[in-house]
């Protein structure tokens, strides 16, 4: 697939105008192809702009990118959960991985606990890729894609970045390059927890009501900090009235980047910009508006179950 | 299923404000949601500088709730059915932890509502009072609460779902409006119907209720589901529709009822199968017990008999929950 092709797909998708099915499969296989070489914890360098969950919401991500800078003037770093939930995972989840083959090098995207065969067949995904192409080829194509993004990313061997949190199975990062991450996300164990976790305030580790993952407190992340010589974790997967919060001191925060979730929660996006020196600066940015006269027409039938 | 269908049935062309049989027993399980809605006014939201998001009012509530709930019970329940009951109906108020609110709440009323059915508190008769009153006191608990602590939309499915924090309001709502003259699927988009009649129909008082928090964009954009839906013929058509919805994407949806509790009172029967792509599970079957620092095991809810996907959950733990007053089936 040609460069121009490519660029005139990412063109194509930043219009929030689907590919064919055929293009996505080529497109899906070659970022496989970029997938697959990469780490389990990405080596990234700085200067990085790192931002949380954007579930489909298309146009807030074109606002994330007025506010960040384009990609490829600004390198990114994207923590999962792409899809479900929003109206355009499907636009959201290709130009991204459009992106991401056209400056492999400029951005990152690490997998989220909705980067799923299960989750997706829940929360929307599925659905969407249903209605916009009619079959579920490439909602296949994109889970195999899900199956090869990394876990986890390291920025400046400082900044540890995963969607979730901690495990209790693992202490070193050098424990988590081991896991074989080819996979459907499991229901247990390591890699599980580090797409489902979540910080709370409670010493150790906690049972999740989430079902999956862990809870874990400042203690562990201390330990876990101090073991592997960093400085921070940032990492996503909960919803922040902000955009994003510190938590324990500073040693981790949570940056969400979906504003106005599920068009009721009120609260405002965040984007984590680490210049060179790794100094930290949030910049915050509100749902895009006017979006409704753009949305395309794709639901004008009554859902199945109501025919 | 087959219970709430029956609710389903007693409210078929109702208004909330219909003339009906109101037993003892109904009044007193009204008595305990209007001491909660007494309770919760005066637990006011507290600052929220520290939080994510939900207000951890919520909290206390919850707490007063779970501490209150026992005693409201004695007059209404047998001694020994007071644990698992208010267990069940302490979690129809959202997470604790999560401060959050969905559907599988939603279905822990019905189970309370179930249980007093099967200890013969209420019974057939009460049906319909039980969706007209009792139901429509606790959606309006559960708006307050929503409302007031921020709760998260827990599992939403976002423009892919019904709703962020209910389905049954959606669905015996629409049992409500069968036959009715000409109030019309597609009149939800009619302000002036939605005004005049929110109060008499559970699914008008939804789509204003949704109406008036998701102000920044009309209803076609912000819930899809219920514009399409109100392109539907019938209201009749609109009712079948949701229990089929709510079989298959809340009760067999396994993110919702891996959380549901089972007991003496509401017993888990058969196995459980997990549909899995036609390539396999691809799953790790590789399971270890990973240890904290004290050397004590630490289990995720429900790894305390790791299983793998497909496996049915064995019946030891359906015998297990008998000893148990609650008892959260396994993540898988």
């Amino acid at each position: 697939m040609g460069s121009s092709d490519l660029d005139r797909q990412i063109e194509q998708l930043r219009q929030c105008e689907i590919i064919t099915e055929n293009e996505v499969k080529t497109l899906c296989q070659k970022a496989r192809e970029i997938l697959a070489e990469e780490s389990n914890v990405q080596k990234i360098d700085a200067p990085v702009t790192i931002c949380g969950d954007i579930h489909g919401q298309f146009y807030d991500l074109k606002e994330l990118f007025k506010v960040g800078g384009e990609c490829p003037d600004t390198n990114y770093l994207f923590m999962g959960d792409f899809v479900d939930r929003g109206f355009y995972s499907v636009e959201t989840f290709l130009l991204l991985l459009a992106l991401k083959v056209r400056y492999p090098d400029r951005i990152t995207l690490i997998r989220g606990n909705h980067e799923s065969r299960q989750i997706t067949q829940v929360y929307g995904f599925y659905d969407e890729c249903l209605r916009k192409y009619g079959s579920v080829n490439v909602w296949r194509y994109c889970c195999e894609v899900f199956d090869h993004l990394a876990l986890s990313a390291i920025i400046d061997n400082k900044i540890f970045c995963v969607h979730g949190g901690l495990s209790p199975s693992i202490n070193t990062i050098d424990q988590i390059r081991s896991i074989d991450r080819k996979l459907e996300v499991p229901h247990d164990g390591a890699m599980c927890d580090l797409l489902w976790s979540d910080p709370d305030d409670i010493e150790g580790w906690g049972l999740s009501p989430r079902g999956a993952g862990y809870l874990f407190g400042g203690d562990v992340v201390q330990s876990f900090l101090h073991n592997n010589d960093l400085n921070l974790i940032a990492r996503a997967h909960q919803l922040v009235m902000e955009g994003y919060k510190l938590l324990f001191n500073d040693t981790i925060v949570t940056v969400w980047s979906a504003p106005n979730y599920c068009y009721r929660c009120g609260n405002v996006a965040a984007i984590l910009e680490l210049n060179d020196n790794l100094e930290s600066n949030y910049k915050i940015f509100d749902a895009a508006v006017g979006v409704e006269a753009r949305g395309a027409g794709l639901r004008k039938r009554a859902p199945d179950y109501f025919l | 299923m087959g219970f709430i269908e029956r609710l389903n049935e007693s409210v078929k062309g109702l208004k909330i404000d219909s003339e009906i049989e109101v037993s003892p027993s109904i009044e007193k399980v009204l008595g305990l949601l209007d001491a909660l809605l007494q309770t919760k006014a005066e637990i006011p939201p507290v600052d929220n500088a520290l939080s994510r998001f939900g207000n951890p009012a919520f909290v206390t509530f919850y707490d007063k709730a779970a501490e209150m709930i026992p005693e409201l019970l004695k007059p209404i329940v047998p001694n020994d059915s007071i644990p698992e009951i208010s267990a069940y109906l302490v979690e129809s108020f959202g997470n604790r932890r999560r401060i959050d609110y969905g559907t599988g709440h939603e279905a822990n009323f019905i189970a309370f509502l179930l249980c007093l059915e099967k200890l013969g508190v209420i019974s057939s008769r009460d049906y319909t009072a039980a969706v007209l009153r009792v139901f429509v006191k606790y959606m309006s608990l559960m708006r307050e609460l929503q409302f007031s602590y921020w709760l998260e939309p827990a599992g939403s499915h976002g423009v892919w779902g019904l709703d962020d924090y209910h389905f049954l309001p959606f669905m015996f709502g629409s049992a409500q409006l069968i036959d009715h003259k000409y109030i019309r699927p597609k009149s939800i988009h009619d302000p002036d119907i939605i005004e005049q009649f929110s109060k008499s129909y559970m699914y008008l008082g939804c789509i204003a209720f949704i109406n008036s928090v998701k102000n920044t964009a009309s209803l076609r954009w912000h819930s899809p589901m219920l514009d399409d839906i109100s392109a539907a013929k019938s209201w009749a058509k609109v009712n079948g529709g949701m229990i089929k919805m709510y079989k298959a994407e809340v009760l067999n949806k396994l993110p919702i009822m891996q959380h549901f509790m089972f007991g003496t009172l509401i017993k888990f029967e058969g196995g459980s199968t997990v549909e899995n792509e036609d390539e396999g599970c691809g799953h790790d079957h590789h399971h270890s017990v990973e240890v904290d620092k004290d050397g004590k095991e630490v289990y995720a809810m429900g790894q305390e008999h790791p299983e793998c996907c497909g496996i049915p959950i064995p019946s030891a733990i359906a015998a297990a929950a008998a000893g148990q007053s609650r008892r959260p089936i396994p993540f898988d």
